[in-house]
Formats: C-alpha cells, structure tokens, sequence
C-alpha cells in the first residue's frame, strides 16, 4: 500500500517534475522520496527574454533555480572594454546560483534570460532539507561545476574497468586477443624446415595443418627438447611423426576463461583458435592469456623498443589499446592517456626506423619529422601518418642524390608503419613524398614560400606543418629550423591574421540557439569531435603560440605557456584546457567502446546517445571553444 | 494503518477530511483593483465523459494555482470522481480513467467541496473555459444544489489578446503550448493539462506587466475588450 502510494497517488504534476529532474545532474543520483520534495515545494517561473532573474543588486540569495526550459545567461561588465560579457550559460536541466546560495549572500554575476525561459525553484527551507539529506545534491551543491569533470572521469573510470576488471580478462572471447597469425606448415615438412621457420618468425610452437587448414597438430620448442635428449629421431623426420596429434581446439567465439581451464588440465602452453569449420584462425598462448592482466608502461615500451621483428611490432599494438583501457580505468586524464598513447607510438616509430636501417641502412644520417597530431602529442588509438624527413646534404652530393638514397628507405618504413596501424596519409603527407623529404636549407625554402604566399592551400596544411616535432635522429637542425620559422611568423602580422581567419573558420558545432549542428552531409545526428570539436581549440591556440614565440607544439602545453606570458587569463586558459580535455575524454571513451564492439575506429558521435550529463558537458565544451574564438576575432580584428 | 492512510489524504488535501461547513463557502471574488503581483488565480481543467453539457459528466479535476505570477506546485489540485455509474466507452481513450479508477475515486460530494474551499473564491482560469464554467456549475447544482456565480476568464482569449499578431497555426491549446515550447507532460489528464494552461497564464501575465497592466480588474477589461473586438470583426 505505501509503495503504491508512493507511485501512483503522487499527483500528476509532481510526478511530471520528478521525471523531468531525473535526466540531470545532480537529481539523476537522489533518492525518489529527495525528488519528490524538491517537487511538491518547487514552484514555476517564466522569465521572458531579457527578464532579469537574479542580480547583484539584490538581496541575499533565498531560492535555488533549476532551468526547466529556455536558457539563462551570466553577465559580467567588462570595464577595461566597457562592455557586457556573457561569462556562462544555463541551460535546461541545470541549477544556479550554487556559491551564492550555499555562501547566503547576494549574486555577484546578473543572471538574466536568454529567449523565454520557464525556472523551477525552491525555498531556503526545502533547499536546505534536501542539503541536509541527500548526499549526492550535497556533494554536487559543494563541488559545483568542477563536480562535472569529476564525474566524466569517474563514468570513464567505471566502464574501462569493465572491460580490465578481473573478471572480464578472462570473459574476453579469444577473437578479442591478439591472435597471431600462426606458423603453421605441412604434415610432411622435416622438422628441420619446421624448427628453422619457428626461428625466422621467433615463435615457440608451429602448427600443422592439413590441405584444408585444419590443424592436425602442433609441435613446440619443448617437443624439439624431448626429441633431442631422447634421440627419439633424425631432424629429417616428417614433422607428422613427431608432432603432438590432435592440438586442442577452442572456437573464436570461447573465452579467455574455458581456454584458462583447458590448458591447465592439459599442461598446454598453446590452444588452437578456430572458425566454424574448423579452420586455423590463430594461436592463443598462455602468455597471451595472463600478460593480459599486467599491462604495464615501461615493460610495454620496453618489449617495443626491442622487438626483433615487424611481426611482434604488429601484435603489440593490441597492447597499448589494452594499456589505455587500463589508464582510463586508474583514473588517468585523457592529456595523460595521449600523451602516453604517442610516447608508445614514438617508440614504435623509432623501433621500426631502427630495424630497418639494420636491414638496410641508407648510409645518410637524417631526422624524421612528425606533424599534425603526432607532432602535438595528442594522438590516440585512431590515427594515421603524418611524417618527413629532414636531412643535411653531405659534401660532394646534391640533395637530390640524398634523397635518391632516402626515398625507397622511406617507402618502405611508411608501409611497415601502416602494417603496425598507423594508416597511411591519404593526402600523402609521408616521408617517401619526395617533396617531404628535404634537406634543412630546402625546408626552409619550404617554409618562407609556406609563409610569404599564404594561399589558401597552404593554410589548410598549417594544422599539420606548424605543428611539428622530430621523434628520431638529431635534433638540432629541428630547432634550428623551427626558430627561423617562429622569427618569420611573429614579424608576418599578415600570415598571422590570414591564420587567425582560417581558424576562426571552424565553428564548433553549435547553432544559434545552442542547440548541437551536426555536419550536413551522411548521418544525420552526429558530430564529428575531432574536426569540429577539438580541431577549433587546437587551431585557434595554435595562432596565438606561433605569434607569441610559444615553441611546444602540444595544445594543452601552449595554453600554459600562453597564460604563463600573460596572453591568456588564467581562469580562460584553465576553462579551456578543461573544455579541450573533456571531449578528448569523450572521444577516447568513444573509440574504447568501439573498440570493444569491433567497429572501425572513427571521431563520429551521435549526441543523442550519450547521457544527458555528457551532452551537457559536450555543450559547455563547444561553448568554451566559442569564447576562445571570440578573444581570436578580437584579437585578430577577424 | 487506516490512520496513517485517512492522515495522508488530509495531507494532501490541505484540509480535514468531512469537515467541510457547505453553509460557510468562500465567498467568489469579483476582479477590482487586486494588484496581479499579489492575487491568487485558480488555473483549472475537467476530464468529462464527453463535449455535451447536458448528458456527459465530469470525471476528473485538476487545478493549479497562480500565485504572485508564480505556480507553486504545493498548491494544486489533482482528484478522480468517484462515478462507478458513469459510461466511459466514449472517452476512456483520450483521457485514459479507467471504470476501475473511477470506482476508487473520491466522494464526488466531499471532493466538489473540498474544490470550493480550495479555489477559496479566486477567480478561475481555464482554457476554453465556456467549457469548463458549464460543466462544473451543473456538476455543482446537481450534486450541491450550489449556485454562486464564480469569475472565469478564458485563456484562449488571454494569449491572443497579449500576442494578438502570434502564427500559432490554431487556437488549441496544443498550438499555443507549441509555440512557446512547453512540454505537456501528459496531454488530456486533467492536471497536467491545467499545468500546461497555468504556464500560458504566466507568460501572459509577464507580457501583461510589460504593458503596464496592473490589477485583476485591467485583465479582466483587456479580455472583454479582446473578445468584443473579435466579435466586431466578425460582422
């Protein structure tokens, strides 16, 4: 009876609130019973557009607001400029005023209708009340707007952690794991043969299969043991006599767990992975099973800077997605997990470059060069290459001979990277492009045709060329390129404007009425966070550090050292960065669950599938990218 | 546990539970200088078992109340009829009351009365509210024998008189509704419906006091002189 009561016997209205509070923060975490208060003491304002709602000139603060339809818009006079600033926004779902409620005193911002604006709100008593018992509104009334970062990570957190927890490495489907593609080899071929194709590839099993890719058995480096000290046959013995007979099989669809269990009742190091008919997919090891649940950095970056083939390159790659989920569930921040993402890119980049020198070195000593993301270290899982080379003419040859020798060195580190899963640049910005790959006076040529001609082009690559970094082979000529560069733009005001222009050109994704734009063409309801998310951030901050002498090309590093030269306030830049790293957050998170689903990685969102909260905070973050283009127009007079 | 039952429902209605005095109504207030910034509206809407006065019933009544060009949601109205004998066929979609909420209504007698000491003889808005005014009279004289003339104003005379060039595309409720954006939380349940009708009151009510409209008298005048106009232009 008292639960039905509690259901159905509310009175219509009060239910309707309720429902309504229950799509946001910080009402989605309270109890029903909290809900049902704030409710039935909540009344209903309407604020028409321009209505002032609360201001400075009022008394303390007695009512607390949650915008139930419409927006509210925060004014600060600017009286260096003498004019009206809109320092935040409020839109449906949210509450105000936090500080000054909690603080018992008057609003120091005017707080003033955006279009027509319809406000729930409660009393000093209820408010206090539901303080007073509902932990969640408590936390979120004392933390504020900071509680939203918070709260991203802490959801971030939550769902890697599923997908690491101890329970899920072993509830992994095999299909999920690094399969390697196996070794195999026919029943007939001499174990010699065998043994000489496990030590080409560095594996420690091989399997035999038979004309239908059936595995029929699987020999190990143990089994070689055995046969030797036991003299049990030539190494000219058909490997079909020698082999383990009918190796165990699991389906791909098996997980970690059931292929735990078999190999521990069979003293099994290796499991055959197979399809539906029977054929090899891949080789699971034990090692593969239980490095699953130790993934570490150093040991990572370790195991990459040494590996001794393309192919353990490849299968590493598996590893730092699983590093990432691993990171995002201790609670790193999306800057962090980049900046890790690129240092373990960085290695492999350089393991690769080094193991081909070693089969073939070029003889010519050179720096490789990475732009755009890489070159800001803000890579993550998805991502392709953007690369040159940078080399000195040796006495007595023309660059051209050098690059003669470079070109074919370079082609072919550019394929084995794609192999890794760094696509190739469908704008062919690689190192093999013979107009990428220049001696330092010819990039500098580069650049002052770069800067001086402005074309439209040329802007377009500014994303990708201004932001550069070598991450292989000296360093030096980088520098001394870069400070020519840097020299060159801040004296250019008109490159400078012309960039500016071109930044401001990419509007985050908002309308007029704040409402989410989606791009036109394609899916209807997405958003694309890269280009039309971060990409306004990265650009417009890109502007004022090259204009500035800032040298670090990583965006959340230029800001600091832009607020550090007084460029930025403090308080914006930290808005900003913190606008910038919440829908990195959100992306990355986008690309682990894609990752986990098996789809192709891509920057598209639908907005509509995230949670209320997320698309809040997405809002906030577009809007924060609105402001930063207001100080490039201003600045720039744009 | 029948206590804490009879307790709640007093809870809810703000009221003691057969206590009403039928001889000692509040009186209806007629609208003079009352200034808008402090008077209490009623913003009311039936569910009734069809469109004809004179053979369909009411079966729900919701209201809310405006007060000082606020809704306070503490004070509304939310009641099904206790009508077991009515035939519902008709309408049991459009407002959803089953048979079996209208057996468990309220005392229809003890509800009308509770309704009068509510609404505290504040005028009466609703929208549409010839509609309205005619069935909760004839409810009240049949049921109570209850016939003191109360102060309606109609709300779809209330939008068009303050936005009279607005294109709502209708005169309907929904049409105004849309055109502000409010959100209906469920369209013909009584409550919600008046909710919907209160908020339409306060826009109106924000645009009234930006035209220097001060006092419940000035509403009521800026209504007749909108209607008598669109009665001319009719001719």
């Amino acid at each position: 009876m008292a639960s039905a009561h509690q259901e159905n016997d509310r009175p219509q209205n009060i239910r309707a609130i309720m429902t309504f509070l229950r799509e946001h923060a910080p009402f989605s975490s309270m109890d029903d019973s909290h809900l049902a208060h704030f409710a039935e003491n909540a009344s209903i304002q309407f604020y028409a557009d321009g209505d002032i709602v609360l201001s400075p000139d009022q008394d303390v603060v007695k009512r607390f607001y949650v915008v139930k339809q419409g927006r509210i818009r925060g004014e600060r006079h600017n009286d260096k400029e003498d004019r009206t600033e809109t320092t935040f926004e409020i839109s449906q779902g949210e509450c105000f005023p936090l500080a000054a409620m909690i603080g018992e005193r008057p609003t120091r911002t005017l707080h003033r209708a955006d279009g027509d604006t319809f406000c729930l709100s409660i009393g000093q008593t209820a408010f206090v009340t539901l303080f007073a018992e509902s932990e969640p509104f408590r936390d979120f009334c004392l933390r504020g707007v900071s509680s939203l970062l918070d709260q991203v990570n802490r959801r971030i957190q939550s769902s890697a952690m599923a997908s690491i927890g101890s329970s899920t490495s072993l509830d992994t489907p095999l299909e999920r794991y690094a399969l390697r593609n196996p070794i195999v080899c026919s029943p007939d071929l001499p174990v010699r043969k065998a043994v000489a194709r496990m030590h080409e590839n560095n594996v420690g099993s091989i399997i035999v299969t038979d004309e239908n890719r059936i595995p029929t058995g699987i020999f190990t480096l143990r089994d070689l043991r055995t046969m030797i000290a036991e003299g049990t046959g030539p190494l000219d013995t058909p490997i079909q006599q020698v082999m383990t007979k009918n190796p165990c099989c699991l389906p791909s669809h098996a997980d970690a767990f059931e292929a735990a269990m078999l190999m521990a009742e069979h003293h099994f190091a290796h499991l055959c992975v197979i399809d539906d008919d029977r054929k090899l997919i891949g080789v699971v090891s034990e090692r593969d099973l239980f490095s699953l649940q130790r993934v570490d950095l150093v040991n990572l970056a370790r195991t990459i800077g040494t590996a001794t083939h393309l192919r353990t390159l490849v299968s590493l790659r598996t590893d730092v997605s699983r590093l990432v989920d691993a990171m995002l569930a201790h609670g790193a921040d999306s800057g962090q997990v980049v900046k890790i993402i690129t240092t373990l890119n960085d290695v492999t980049v350089r393991r690769v470059l080094e193991l081909n020198i070693k089969k073939n070195d070029p003889g010519i000593p050179f720096t490789w060069l990475t732009f755009g993301s890489e070159g800001r270290q803000e890579q993550t899982l998805l991502t392709d290459q953007d690369n040159g080379i940078l080399f000195q003419t040796p006495e007595g040859m023309t660059a051209e001979q050098v690059r003669e020798k470079l070109l074919p060195f370079a082609r072919k580190v550019n394929d084995e990277l794609a192999e890794c899963g760094f696509t190739l640049c469908k704008g062919n910005i690689m190192a093999s492009n013979p107009k990428l790959c220049l001696s330092d006076k010819e990039w500098d040529d580069w650049f002052i045709r770069f800067i001086d001609a402005s074309t439209p082009q040329n802007l377009v690559y500014s994303s990708i060329f201004l932001d550069m970094r070598a991450i292989y082979g000296p360093t030096e000529p980088l520098n001394d390129l870069l400070d020519k560069i840097l020299t060159r733009i801040r004296k250019n005001a008109l490159f400078q404007k012309m960039l500016a222009g071109n930044a401001f050109q990419r509007k985050p994704p908002l309308t007029m009425f704040r409402n989410f734009r989606y791009i036109s063409e394609g899916n209807k309801h997405s958003l694309d966070l890269k280009r039309q998310g971060l990409a306004p951030f990265v650009e417009a901050v890109r502007v004022f550090a090259l204009a500035n002498g800032v040298e670090t090309a990583n965006t959340l590093e230029r800001m600091d050292e832009l607020a550090k030269k007084g460029v930025f306030d403090p308080k914006d830049a930290n808005a900003w960065k913190e606008g910038y790293s919440l829908i990195q957050a959100i992306r990355m998170r986008a690309h682990q669950e894609m990752l986990a689903k098996g789809e192709e990685l891509t920057n598209y969102i639908d907005p509509d599938d995230l949670n209320p909260l997320d698309r809040r905070i997405l809002r906030e973050s577009f809007r924060q990218a609105q402001r930063l283009q207001q100080k490039l127009e201003v600045t720039y007079q744009l | 546990m029948l206590e804490q039952i009879k307790q709640w429902i007093e809870h809810r209605r703000g009221g003691k539970i057969g206590s009403h005095d039928p001889g000692n109504l509040p009186n209806p207030k007629t609208p003079g200088e009352q200034l808008l910034t402090d008077c209490r509206l009623i913003v009311l809407d039936l569910e009734t078992t069809g469109l004809n006065p004179s053979k369909d019933e009411v079966i729900a009544i919701g209201a809310v109340a405006i007060r000082g060009g606020i809704i306070h949601l503490g004070d509304q109205f939310d009641l099904i009829l206790r009508r077991p004998e009515l035939d519902i066929r008709e309408t049991v979609l459009i407002h959803g009351i089953g048979p079996e909420a209208l057996t468990q209504g309220h005392e229809i007698e003890d509800a009308l009365l509770y309704l009068l000491e509510w609404m505290n003889g504040d005028p009466i808005l609703a929208y549409h509210s010839a509609f309205d005014q005619k069935f909760l009279e004839k409810t009240l004289k049949a049921q109570l024998g209850y016939t003191q003339p109360h102060t309606w104003m109609d709300v779809a005379d209330l939008m068009p008189a303050f936005f009279p060039n607005t294109k709502t595309g209708g005169k309907g409720l929904d049409n105004w509704a849309d055109y502000f954006g409010l959100e209906v939380s469920e369209r013909h349940h009584a409550a919600s419906d008046a909710l919907a009708t209160a908020e339409l009151t306060l826009v109106a009510l924000n645009k009234a006091r930006s035209e220097g409209v001060k006092t419940l008298k000035g509403l009521y005048d800026k209504l007749h002189y909108h209607r008598r106009l669109q009665n001319m232009h009719r001719f």
